[in-house]
């Protein structure tokens, strides 16, 4: 190659908007070119650097890193943009520094220009970085040779001489050319070395039109009125050594400069600098000695050899390996960092559980991080750490969604510094609807059309192969041969998984020994208190950077507030820990998939196939929890497994050698460490290569690795005898198992939630839906279905009340005891105190009216708990903070039925009777459960509300009763759905149920009954709707009436049919056949009809 | 007595007033579909109110050739104006509501479809009233007129007040009277055809005088004048002036008019002519002392037309340049004289700082207008030799510096997409006397390729 150059200022689309391709493109582009590196220089920013530097790595190129930061002016207020190329660690960790400064500084979404570096900050850390003079943006860019002079001079003072290059572009343009002159002129004067690059914003000139789009985007513009915001061509792509060189022939060293440069940028992110904080421990301990201590302590207590548990000596064997092996991988710092936050969770009454992989620690199992028992479940563990893999363990800490969590994270924040932890971020990308909208706004589409373009990106994770593109927008009215829907359609294409903006990731927080901020960037989240790193989890992860996932889990919240509820309204004492193993109540709902509610079992897919497993011990409901997933799914290990377990078919190996791993699993592999076992029996693979293999059939999957590690399997399997048929059936079961596949650790992780959420529900009815209620949204049903499910095992639900509620549901003792009931399903009857379950109710809380804000919410339970209000007026008095409209959402939904109004108190003194006392009169009529109705209500709320004004302030209603006659069944059932999204009384498709009769509907708890293969009518109300990807185009319907749900399955082709009516209308009429295959009983649908029932139902949870 | 005539579809011919104003004088067109006309006194040419009503019905369907409108009407009578509308709108046929009957008759009504624009409520004001109605279960005209109403006044207001009264048919007003309002058209029917200029001429200056003194009357100018000529052959032919200011001197309309006709003859004779124009408020200047003097804008304007006359209608107004990097993108936009004082500059379209380029690059420079076509030879890549020929002009020679290329692409998403590589050139064409010798003589050009056709074109000339 004779043509030296080496492109030295790139931007990609983690410029946000000011680039057009991803950083891997650029890396492509150079390799072809066969440069040996290539800068990337991304506005205020290194958000691309380790996918730059990654990509690099897989080419052989160097990776160097810089940014181009916004500075403000010597003497103005303007600003300009100063590229900054990464010359050592240090300069690194001052360009870190300096956009950490810049950004915090902020909010996260400031304006231009508020967001600077000034000129004082970058001479303090300017040490360890080159500078470039930039193009039209950069110091230089004005073409005055005299204040140029004096810039480049203020330049040089500040990164030293040698360090500041005058940066040179040519891309065809006069203007551009007489700058070029005038910083010549300058770059001569003052003896600065030339540097010639192209300032590439895309990697390909076909992507110039993405970068016109995303200027659309940025300005708020459409393409045809942007005007010279567009670029003037398409001449910022990169360009081969040979071209570079020609464009500059008449200035060669500007060229032979960027590969001087080059060399002398020694710095690259391997050199990261990153290390783990340190565990304070006492004096005279070692981190080693006091993680072993700790350990020892947890070990002693877990592990007793009683009820089951292994013996201390057996666990010891297993702890002394992963001890020997944290040690030797220095990560007893990370482990004790891990164990002080679930200290913390402990300490401040947070329920706190590691999961995922970390789970097959005996190590975390003693330190608490895991409730899973590795060596008592025999669980592998090297799926969770190993010598070869050269990356770091995951410890993944589920937590109550919520404040908890907040405040686990503030502890981390609060205990290694602003600048010491910080969240991962999660880059947004342009997909789906987001990337039609926003294309077909830049090209000029008005609102209809954009709708229509928008709406042609599928919802449905389901795609049927005949769809094609063409189809859709011949369908939405679109013609593809019309230019312009034409280039929408190339530009939606080309923008697809380019990066947007910068999110927060759901919990990941990493923590560093020094300053976090010399490491990676951090900037503001939006969330106030929260600061993010500028990479997302998986760069941290391929950079090295350990970190921590504190996830918000739904049902952990809920757990957690059923204890708190149990405690206060049943008086009982509830250890998750401790719960009882073998609880009959738990299996029979479980067997019955009874299971609206529990965690991960409660799902359509699950409840159809719990009825066949019939869990009867924990490790049923491990793999019950694994085996509803694509892996197994695709793998096509379920109807072997349940078929083994139904005893319809042998239990064999695919070798014998493997029945030690795959005998609880009746000859199926259904676990990752399964997987990692087989490897290692059949192929001889140590520990670190069969995780090795996991990884390469994992998410990130590549042809080339994946053949590689194929061909050692086989080799390996060859070795030990195993070979044609056996061969390929262990080969495909490893393949299709390690994309999507749960490690059993996970599994028992969230089996263990499972089952807790199950003893709850099923002991503790209603506390378990005051929480789930409370901690909405969250699982695979509406508020709706959960309560109506309650009602139907006996559950008293109370309506919302202002004089009774509280902001969240509660539990009272009912007022009317009644029969004690125990539930059709033989819910437990009694409470721990002995007090029937049936005089326990669970009370709405005010969070289920809509448009009641917290604020007022809480304002009246504050209020109420102060003094009972005595009326509406009363009410309106004391809490001004309830506006108008949210009286009348109250009075609609029945919440002020119960206060005792001025109207009954007027209205006792008629004209002519002695005016008793106010107080006297209240303590006459007052009968505080026999309340008005609601337009009476509404009628009081009206005239309170409203503000009388000086002259007719002490004037009362002569005739103060409510005209209003009393809402209707139909009507107050409206008002429930429309005011709170559900009701308590009777369920919508009850009320039809005379119809439905006639129609010939079967109710969904006789379907049980029935025989297979009977032709039957179902209709009801649809919950749930899902056309699955692997479902192969079936939709899935839900249907619910008032005795229970019916399953609905859906073909393709009637989906087709009855598209409409299938997504669009909430009550359907079903006629199908049902079938009924070891008690999952569902009905395959024939014929589709919409029912059109007056009711404003809540809206069905659709997955898509 | 009230009677309300409604139809809800539109009307291609006579206006549901025109029609309704053959029965009486006194009416209040409440909305384009909807009027209501007095009938008192209306007995001796009708009979009784409901064989006036008959009689509304009955000539409705009739066809707009014979005074009627080609379709059915609702008519209703009752004793106020409000009660008569509502029951035109939402009962069929004909209706006679007797005075104290009106719950009766409008009870049935569903609350929504109340009119709230009579007792001029806004929209929201009324959405807001009619959902506490609704969450009241007040369904119907009857269940809101039930209501107590110093109950409803007390919770809804004044505007519950008024709405009550109207679902109760109880609301007392007067029509608001329809008055017709001024027309500026004149128009004339010729003997004999004119087909020059000169008679019409005196026509035209008759027809405007008396359209400019009705103007004057009203203290309104016009901003435009429409004119229509009945040819001979039996078609129109139509003519517009858009005037940049108002105004009212028919002399410079006259000519004005005279100067279009001239531009855009009739292609047959006249046989009818008709005028109008669109009343405007008249403008109001006042000139500052400050402020520079500027021609009279009818002169202007005069003048302008007479210039359009000789140069073409196209040619004439103010270069704009066009906010792209399309080379040589302007337009030529109507010249007025609010741009002598005021520089407008779109918020949207930042100004371009113009970073001071070196003095040696500025340079004047003369478009050739079409582009030459020329034929480049070049070498490598850059031109070498350049010939174009035009009649009045030609550009040949070898060329002795070039500077470029200069390229500028864009509007890839239009089918008219331009992209082009741009040289500024020095061509050694022939020599000049100097003194006793000759010299060379150098001259600049800019010629430009069109990557897609690869044809060459010399641009201008730098002087």
């Amino acid at each position: 190659m004779t043509d030296r150059y080496i492109e030295l200022h790139t931007r990609s689309a983690f410029s946000f908007l000011e680039g057009a391709c991803v950083p891997e493109d650029l890396i492509a582009a150079g390799h072809a070119f066969d440069m040996p590196a290539m800068a990337l220089l991304d506005r205020d920013g290194v958000y691309g650097a380790p996918r730059f530097h990654l990509a690099a790595k897989k080419n052989d190129m160097k990776a160097h890193i810089g940014a181009e930061l916004t500075v403000s002016g010597l003497k103005s207020k303007s600003f300009f943009n100063l590229p900054l190329l990464v010359q050592t660690r240090t300069g690194y960790q001052n360009l870190c520094r300096l956009i950490t400064l810049m950004k915090l500084r902020v909010p996260k979404h400031a304006k231009p220009g508020e967001c600077v570096i000034s000129p004082e900050e970058l001479a303090m850390y300017s040490p360890g970085l080159i500078c470039l003079t930039g193009a039209d943006d950069g110091p230089l860019a004005n073409g005055n040779i005299e204040k140029g002079k004096q810039t480049a001079e203020w330049l040089v003072d500040v990164f030293g001489k040698g360090n500041v290059y005058a940066e040179l572009q040519r891309h065809f343009n006069r203007e551009e050319e007489a700058r070029n002159q005038s910083v010549v002129e300058i770059a001569r004067s003052l003896k600065l070395p030339l540097l010639a690059t192209n300032g590439v914003c895309h990697a390909i000139a076909a992507q110039r039109q993405v970068a016109d789009v995303f200027t659309c985007i940025k300005n708020h513009v459409r393409l045809e009125t942007a005007g010279r915001l567009l670029a003037q061509n398409a001449e910022r792509f990169l360009k081969a050594p040979g071209v570079m060189c020609r464009l500059f022939a008449d200035l060669p060293e500007a060229t032979a400069n960027t590969v001087e440069l080059s060399s002398r940028l020694k710095f690259t992110l391997e050199d990261l600098g990153y290390e783990f904080p340190k565990y304070p421990v006492p004096e005279g301990e070692t981190m080693s000695s006091f993680l072993r201590k700790r350990t020892d302590e947890g070990a002693r207590r877990c592990y007793t050899g009683q009820n089951g548990t292994p013996s201390y000596k057996k666990a010891r064997k297993q702890i002394d390996r992963e001890l020997a092996l944290i040690e030797k991988l220095k990560l007893e710092g990370y482990f004790l960092i891990v164990w002080d936050i679930v200290q913390f969770c402990r300490r401040q009454n947070i329920l706190i559980q590691g999961r995922g992989s970390a789970a097959n620690s005996a190590v975390c199992y003693s330190l608490g991080i895991t409730a899973v028992d590795p060596v008592g479940m025999e669980l592998l563990f090297e799926r969770f750490l190993s010598e070869g893999r050269g990356e770091w363990p995951d410890i993944d800490l589920d937590l109550p969604s919520g404040d908890q969590r907040e405040q686990a994270i503030q502890y981390v924040y609060q205990r290694y510094g602003q600048l010491g932890a910080a969240m991962t971020a999660n880059v947004i990308t342009y997909r789906g609807r987001s990337a039609a909208r926003e294309v077909g706004k830049a090209l000029g589409f008005d609102e209809e059309i954009v709708g229509r373009l928008s709406s042609l990106v599928h919802t449905w994770e389901w795609k049927d192969p005949n769809d094609s593109t063409e189809r859709q927008f011949r369908e939405a009215g679109l013609d593809l041969r019309e230019p312009r829907i034409k280039n929408f359609f190339q530009l939606y294409q080309a923008v697809q998984d380019l990066p947007r903006h910068l999110g927060q990731h759901s919990g990941g927080m990493v923590i560093c020994q020094h300053q976090l901020d010399s490491v990676v960037p951090l900037e503001p989240a939006a969330m106030p208190g929260r600061v993010v790193v500028q990479w997302d989890k998986e760069d941290c992860a391929d950079l090295g950077l350990i970190k921590v996932d504190l996830l918000g889990l739904g049902m952990m919240a809920v757990l957690e507030d059923s204890i708190k509820l149990i405690r206060d309204s049943y008086h009982e004492e509830v250890d998750l820990a401790h719960l009882p193993p073998d609880d009959e109540l738990v299996y029979a709902a479980l067997q019955k998939a009874d299971t609206i509610g529990m965690f991960q079992v409660e799902s359509r897919a699950q409840m159809s196939c719990l009825p066949r497993l019939r869990p009867k011990r924990f490790y049923d409901i491990v793999v019950q929890v694994a085996i509803i997933r694509p892996g197994p799914i695709v793998g096509n290990m379920v109807h072997p497994y349940l078929k083994r377990r139904q005893g319809r078919e042998p239990v064999i190996y695919a070798h014998p050698e493997l029945e030690p791993v795959l005998k609880r699993t009746l000859g199926v592999p259904l676990f990752q460490e399964q997987l990692l076992r087989m490897a290692m029996i059949c192929a001889d693979f140590t520990g670190g290569e069969a995780e090795e293999l996991r990884r390469a059939f994992g998410f990130k999957r590549s042809e080339a690795r994946m053949k590689e590690v194929e061909v050692k399997l086989r080799r390996g399997m060859e070795n030990k005898g195993i070979t044609g048929k056996t061969q390929d059936e262990i080969v495909k079961s490893i393949a299709s198992f390690a994309l999507y596949g749960f490690p059993e650790s996970h599994a028992a992780s969230f089996a263990l939630i499972a089952y807790a959420s199950a003893y709850l529900k099923c002991h503790y009815l209603a506390a378990f839906t005051a929480a789930i209620l409370n901690n909405q949204p969250m699982g695979f049903y509406q508020p709706f279905t959960l309560i109506k499910d309650a009602q139907r095992h006996g559950l008293r639900v109370l309506p919302v009340d202002v004089t009774r509620s509280d902001w969240l549901c509660t539990i009272e003792e009912a007022e009317e005891t009644g029969t004690t009931e125990t539930g059709r399903d033989g819910y437990r009857g009694t409470g721990g105190n002995g007090l029937p379950v049936s005089l326990l109710a669970m009370r709405l809380g005010l969070r289920y009216v809509k448009g009641l804000s917290e604020v007022s919410g809480c304002a009246i339970e504050l209020e109420r708990k102060r003094k009972p209000f005595e009326s509406i007026d009363d009410l309106h008095q004391r809490v001004p903070e309830v506006r108008k409209d949210e009286l009348r959402k109250l009075a609609a939904v029945g919440a002020l039925n119960f206060i005792q109004t001025n109207v009954q108190q007027t209205s006792a003194c008629r004209p002519g009777e002695t005016n008793k006392p106010q107080a006297d009169l209240r303590s006459e009529i007052r009968n505080p459960r026999m309340g008005t109705h609601r337009r009476d209500a509404l009628w009081q709320v009206e005239r309170v509300a409203r503000a009388a004004g000086p002259l007719f302030e002490a004037l009362h209603e002569r005739d103060a009763n409510s005209p209003l006659a009393q809402m209707t069944v139909a009507e107050r059932m409206s008002a429930d759905f429309r005011g709170t999204g559900l009701t308590i009384g009777k369920h919508p498709v009850g009320t039809y149920r005379a119809e439905l009769h006639k129609l010939g509907a079967t109710r969904a708890v006789d379907i049980y009954e029935q025989k297979n293969g009977l032709a039957i009518r179902v209709a009801g109300w649809v919950i749930v709707r899902q056309r699955p990807g692997t479902a192969k185009g079936f939709m899935f319907l839900t249907l619910e009436d008032e005795t229970g749900v019916a399953n609905i399955i859906v073909t393709p082709q009637l989906f087709e049919k009855n598209r409409r009516a299938l997504v669009d209308y909430p009550f359907l009429m079903i006629e199908g056949t049902l079938q009924n295959q070891d008690n999952v009983v569902s009905v395959k649908a024939k014929r589709i009809r919409p029912l059109s029932f007056k009711i404003a139902a809540a809206p069905s949870h659709d997955f898509h | 007595m009230f009677a309300c005539i409604f139809t809800p579809a539109t009307l291609d011919g006579m206006s549901l007033s025109e029609f309704a104003y053959s029965f009486s004088p006194l009416l209040e067109e409440t909305s384009a579909d909807t009027v209501v006309i007095d009938v008192d006194g209306c007995e001796l040419l009708f009979g009784s109110a409901y064989e006036l009503a008959n009689e509304i019905a009955r000539r409705a369907i009739q066809p707009p050739s014979t005074g009627g409108l080609g379709r059915k009407v609702n008519v209703a009578l009752a004793d106020n104006p409000d009660t008569a509308i509502h029951a035109a709108k939402f009962l069929k046929g004909i209706s006679f509501i007797c005075p104290g009957e009106e719950i009766t008759g409008l009870g049935d009504l569903a609350i929504d479809s109340i009119c709230f624009e009579l007792v001029g409520l806004e929209e929201k004001n009324f959405q807001d009233v009619l959902e506490t109605l609704k969450l009241w279960g007040i369904h119907t005209f009857k269940d809101f007129a039930a209501l107590p109403l110093a109950g409803v006044s007390q919770r809804l207001g004044q505007a519950g007040v008024s709405l009550q009264l109207l679902a109760s048919g109880k609301t007392e007003r007067h029509l608001k009277l329809k008055q017709t309002p001024p027309v500026f058209t004149n128009s004339i029917e010729f003997d004999y055809p004119i087909s020059e200029l000169e008679p019409l001429s005196f026509i035209l200056s008759r027809l405007l005088n008396q359209l400019c003194a009705r103007l004057n009357a009203y203290a309104l100018a016009t901003n435009q004048l429409q004119v229509q000529m009945k040819l001979e052959n039996g078609s129109s032919h139509d003519r517009t002036l858009n005037l940049p200011y108002a105004m009212r001197d028919h002399k410079v309309f006259l000519k004005l008019l005279l100067l279009d006709t001239e531009m855009h003859p009739p292609p047959t004779a006249i046989i009818a002519l008709k005028l109008y124009c669109e009343p405007v408020k008249p403008r109001v200047t006042q000139n500052g002392l400050f402020i520079p003097l500027a021609p009279e804008p009818e002169k202007l304007e005069l003048t302008l037309a007479r210039l359009a006359k000789l140069l073409g209608e196209g040619n004439i107004g103010s270069p704009e340049l066009l906010d792209t990097h399309r080379p040589d993108a302007f337009r030529i936009k109507r010249f007025t004289l609010r741009q002598l004082n005021k520089r407008v500059f779109r918020k949207s379209q930042p100004r371009v700082s113009a970073s001071p380029l070196p003095p040696f690059s500025v340079l004047a420079f003369r478009m050739f207008r079409p582009p030459l076509r020329a034929l480049v030879e070049a070498a490598k890549g850059y031109p070498t030799q350049v010939s174009a020929w035009s009649a009045d002009r030609s550009v040949h020679g070898k060329i002795v510096q070039l500077a470029g290329p200069w390229r500028t692409t864009g509007d890839w998403w239009r089918a008219d997409s331009w992209a082009r590589d741009e040289w500024d050139i020095a061509v050694e064409s022939r020599t000049e006397k100097r003194g006793t010798s000759y010299q060379p003589l150098q001259v600049l050009y800019r010629i430009y390729r069109e990557l897609r056709s690869g044809t060459w074109f010399v641009e201008g000339v730098y002087d």
